[in-house]
């Protein structure tokens, strides 16, 4: 019996493992990652799809009624393009749900999560496992 | 008590193994049924099986490697190679991405988009590449930064000076002078030196010098794959040859590539807006100068 417990515990960890984000291009020791911060009805303001990273420009109001401009950064284009991703999945005056690890520096920048659009569908960043090339999310946009 | 405990890990363990499941065959059915433009790039369109016996002497076509899609493993564990007091010195000067953050790094191609080199080129971004032949060259043709290398196979033996001060010398490049030849009917044997030396033999910033001597071996094992093993000799910065692992590759079923590159303005941009603010790893060193030509 213990056996088995041990084995069903070795297999959980095992699978929270395998999905644990990763960086491929650069180390994420500038994020905190502890949870991701989210940006609820934040409007897009720009999507820059650049080589590294494409970035998310957006408009996030605050509790207080405070503006405050987030730039976030996404995986390469080219993985992001495994999962769906393309240059016009987001525009300009898109109001979403963002969710960003946001940096140490506790500026409004951050890592890039998953965006939750209005008619409730969701794309996610690369980091849950593009880059290696086997996976992609159930629900992402097609 | 461990009864139920046991049945609650056995249900979340099941419920990770559905969604997993759901997320192959979604993706599969996604795939399968869209339309397809020969001029795109398919990541989940991955050739079959090993597609049976590889073809004598012959590397030519279009592979994907780790990160393409194409389902190629990647390498695992880093590189630790033996350094002499002169490479200690030199390694330490440099600041890897890795450890250090776009903010913090001093990695001069994720700064500036300056060239990787090689043979970092041939483990770092290597996702896809074209081979192809002349009577006297093989050209390897790499997705990212659009660059070639060329590899003469027409007997000639390498330059013996390359990088010194005398008339007969010749100029360091960053993919250094390459000659190939056949070890087998399977096996491509590529020797390369004279290397740019500001360049980074990896992306963990170990260095090399203009001397460095690097022996490739492709191998193609079946029509469909492809591997890359690599060793450096460098007796200036590595105290022993070593390994710097081994590269998979998969054919590539419509033989097209996408655009992969890293541009000067975009990547200034995105340091501006994103890398600069978000710092670097508060425990890591302040930012020093670029890597030293040894």
């Amino acid at each position: 019996m213990k056996t088995k417990l041990l084995m069903l515990v070795v297999l959980i960890v095992g699978l929270a493992a395998s999905v644990r984000p990763s960086f491929a291009h650069h180390g994420a020791a500038a994020f905190d990652m502890t949870k991701p911060v989210v940006l609820k009805n934040a409007t897009v303001t720009e999507f820059l799809w650049i080589n590294p990273h494409p970035l998310i420009k957006a408009d996030f109001k605050d509790d207080k009624g405070e503006v405050q401009h987030w730039v976030m950064e996404m995986g390469s284009t080219v993985s992001a393009q495994l999962l769906g991703w393309t240059r016009t999945t987001l525009g300009y005056g898109d109001v979403v749900n963002l969710y960003v690890w946001q940096a140490k520096t506790k500026l409004p920048v951050g890592r890039f999560n998953k965006v939750e659009f209005s008619d409730g569908t969701v794309m996610r960043d690369t980091q849950t496992g593009a880059d290696d090339g086997g996976r992609a999310d159930t629900d992402v946009r097609q | 008590m461990r009864i139920r405990c046991t049945g609650a890990i056995a249900g979340v363990a099941g419920v990770l193994f559905l969604s997993a499941l759901a997320v192959a065959q979604n993706n599969q059915a996604s795939q399968s049924n869209a339309p397809r433009s020969p001029w795109r790039y398919y990541p989940m369109d991955r050739a079959t099986g090993d597609g049976g016996p590889a073809p004598k002497r012959d590397l030519s076509g279009t592979w994907a490697g780790p990160s393409s899609g194409s389902g190629a493993p990647r390498q695992k564990g880093e590189i630790v190679p033996p350094l002499t007091p002169m490479g200690q010195q030199l390694f330490a000067r440099n600041k890897p991405m890795g450890k250090f953050s776009p903010g913090g790094t001093n990695d001069p191609h994720s700064r500036y988009c300056d060239p990787f080199g090689f043979p970092q080129n041939m483990t770092q971004e290597i996702r896809g590449m074209t081979i192809t032949t002349l009577s006297n060259r093989t050209f390897v043709l790499l997705q990212y930064m659009d660059l070639w290398r060329e590899i003469w196979t027409d007997g000639r033996a390498l330059p013996a000076a390359v990088g010194g001060r005398s008339k007969d010398t010749h100029d360091p490049k960053y993919n250094g002078y390459s000659i190939g030849r056949w070890e087998d009917d399977y096996t491509f044997v590529v020797e390369t030196t004279g290397l740019a030396p500001e360049t980074w033999a990896t992306k963990s910033g170990y260095p090399h010098s203009v001397d460095a001597h690097v022996v490739e071996r492709f191998h193609r094992s079946s029509k469909n794959d492809l591997s890359l093993s690599i060793t450096m000799t460098d007796p200036k910065i590595y105290t022993a040859p070593f390994s710097m692992g081994e590269v998979y590759f998969r054919w590539v079923p419509n033989q097209q590539l996408d655009d992969f590159t890293c541009i000067p303005s975009e990547q200034q941009l995105y340091l501006k807006e994103m890398g600069d603010p978000a710092g670097s790893d508060p425990d890591a060193a302040t930012q020093g100068g670029r890597g030293g030509r040894p």
